[in-house]
């Protein structure tokens, strides 16, 4: 018996060293923002210079704007045509139904990194660069697979006498999705958002492309582009990063459920 | 009055498609118009000189010469290296969901600290890191608090340090999604199984080897997909912001190479190829793992 509380501690111990590991991090980044530069290099004290200075290296509040415009206008898109898709495809099957859903679903097997050159020149062409469209089309198309695999799966758990008792009390197809499908819908939209929001709130890459004009990058890519100047002032770069953050940990706090439901939900059965 | 209400069941049917169809279609069109034909575009390109305006066609000999290079051996090199992380990246994680399903004190709190890496943005990860492994950084004073003063690391300064800090930075980030899994296969574990083994005397390892283990396959498959994928596709931001690519090629992995070669170099057709090899590599890499599990079942 004392031999197994001893392990159980161990083991308790062990968890806390990586819980540790897991937070430093964190702690690094909180305690080097309120930092001056000089502080940072070894002077004693703590200040609040670098949160008075990332104000004027990095529009905070303008590209925090931006972000939400860009996240709020992809996950929209998203949530529109995964929606209908994923309920068509399950309940609604024709005759090319299952190219369709290959055609979308097998999409997600496609890099970012092997279409975004030809995208990104599609997009100049059609001058979708220079203000928020590129950048939110391109995102909602990346999440368009995934979530109409999980809106397909979604659809297919609801009982199909439900939708043709609806359809002979003279109800239209539309009717029955709007009316019926999608208020039942409403934990796997969430699981949506929540996956969305993240990964794009947080991704450098298509923003750094498809955000040609500075005064509409979102905070990420503001963040990115003067981590990779070469700013040698971290304590700036610390409360920037904790600013960028902070909203998707929010989220993740709030949604942690959705997040790993979505997460997992590609296993299968 | 037969006749009515089949012609009526038949009309519902062809609306029925029809909503079908028309639902369908603007999913098909955004994934076909920013994803399906861009492939199919970087495949024509990959075989051309581009400079993101003209585009002359050279053919093939584009990849042979590519081939021929030892810069992207180089680069494919770094790629594969970085793949002896991915075994890391799911043991540990194995661990930990184990320890967790125990239900230990605190398992709730535990979890959601291991898991919040999942919310933060690759630049800011890379940035502690870079501060992390930088010479007057912060793996240097933990090593010098821990009384190995001794040897000063400078990882970052070196082409296959830097790789190794990039690795483990990935694993660090790794770690939370793949306990997560892990644990949701260790909640749908089948219990009397245990209880049986108990009876009969089984050691924990033996348990966990010839129980546990065979019930959580799937998940260390499905863990296993989502390591390599993002061991090859989502480092980009890690590596542009810790790295840069460096020194010389030391963190170049392929997906980075593409963006190098189109928008640091304007050598468009090349960043197409590069792409395209990408994508062939994921496609080879998909199948061998439904190849294996279809042959398995």
């Amino acid at each position: 018996m004392k031999r197994l509380s001893f392990g159980k501690s161990f083991t308790f111990l062990l968890m806390c060293l990586l819980a540790f590991i897991m937070l430093y991090p964190f702690a690094f980044m909180i305690n080097t923002s309120f930092k001056s530069k000089a502080q940072f290099f070894g002077a004693p004290g703590h200040s609040l210079l670098s949160w008075q200075k990332v104000f004027t290296a990095l529009p905070v509040g303008r590209q925090l704007i931006n972000s939400t415009i860009v996240c709020a206008g992809a996950i929209l898109i998203i949530l529109a045509v995964s929606s209908l898709a994923g309920f068509a495809l399950a309940k609604l099957t024709f005759r090319l139904s299952p190219i369709f859903f290959l055609g979308i679903v097998g999409a997600m097997l496609i890099p970012l990194q092997s279409i975004i050159i030809p995208a990104y020149i599609n997009a100049s062409h059609l001058h979708l660069l220079t203000g928020y469209w590129g950048a939110i089309l391109l995102y909602s198309a990346l999440g368009t697979p995934f979530a109409t695999f999980l809106m397909t799966s979604y659809f297919r758990g609801l009982p199909d006498d439900l939708i043709e008792a609806a359809v002979v009390d003279g109800l239209s197809y539309t009717a029955v999705f709007r009316k019926i499908a999608l208020p039942l819908a409403i934990p796997a939209l969430v699981t949506i958002v929540v996956l969305q929001f993240i990964q794009i709130w947080d991704d450098l890459l298509v923003g750094l492309l498809f955000l040609q004009n500075q005064d509409y990058r979102t905070i990420t890519v503001g963040l990115g582009a003067l981590a990779a100047g070469r700013t040698t002032d971290i304590p700036v770069l610390m409360a920037g990063s904790i600013i960028s953050a902070i909203p998707a940990i929010i989220v993740y706090l709030i949604f942690q459920k959705q997040l790993v439901n979505g997460l997992t939900a590609g296993i299968g059965k | 009055m037969a006749l009515s209400v089949v012609s009526k069941q038949s009309s519902l049917h062809r609306q029925r498609r029809k909503t079908g169809f028309l639902f369908s279609l603007p999913a098909l069109g955004l994934v076909g118009a920013f994803l399906g034909i861009p492939i199919y575009q970087a495949l024509y390109f990959s075989m051309t000189k581009w400079d993101g305006i003209i585009a002359e066609w050279i053919g093939p000999s584009t990849y042979i010469n590519q081939f021929k290079s030892p810069i992207f051996w180089r680069v494919i090199e770094n790629n594969a290296l970085l793949l002896l992380a991915v075994p890391v990246a799911i043991i540990l994680p194995m661990g930990i969901a184990y320890v967790l399903n125990d239900k230990i004190a605190g398992w709730k709190i535990f979890r959601t600290i291991y898991f919040l890496p999942t919310a933060i943005s690759w630049v800011v990860i890379g940035m502690v890191a870079m501060r992390f492994f930088a010479q007057e950084g912060l793996l240097n004073d933990l090593l010098k608090g821990i009384g190995l003063g001794f040897i000063k690391t400078d990882l970052l300064s070196s082409e296959r340090g830097a790789l190794l800090a990039v690795g483990i930075t990935f694993i660090w980030s790794m770690v939370g999604t793949n306990s997560i899994i892990f644990l949701t296969g260790m909640a749908t574990l089948d219990i009397s199984l245990y209880e049986a083994a108990r009876m009969d005397g089984a050691s924990s390892f033996r348990i966990f080897r010839s129980i546990t283990l065979p019930q959580l396959k799937r998940f260390i498959q499905f863990s296993f997909i989502i390591t390599v994928i993002s061991a090859f596709t989502a480092l980009f931001t890690l590596i542009f912001v810790m790295t840069g690519g460096g020194p010389g090629f030391g963190t170049t992995t392929l997906e980075f190479f593409v963006y190098q070669s189109a928008f640091s170099r304007g050598n468009f057709g090349t960043g197409a190829m590069l792409g395209v090899i990408l994508f062939f590599i994921m496609a080879i890499l998909g199948s061998a793992q439904l190849l294996l599990v279809r042959n398995k079942e």
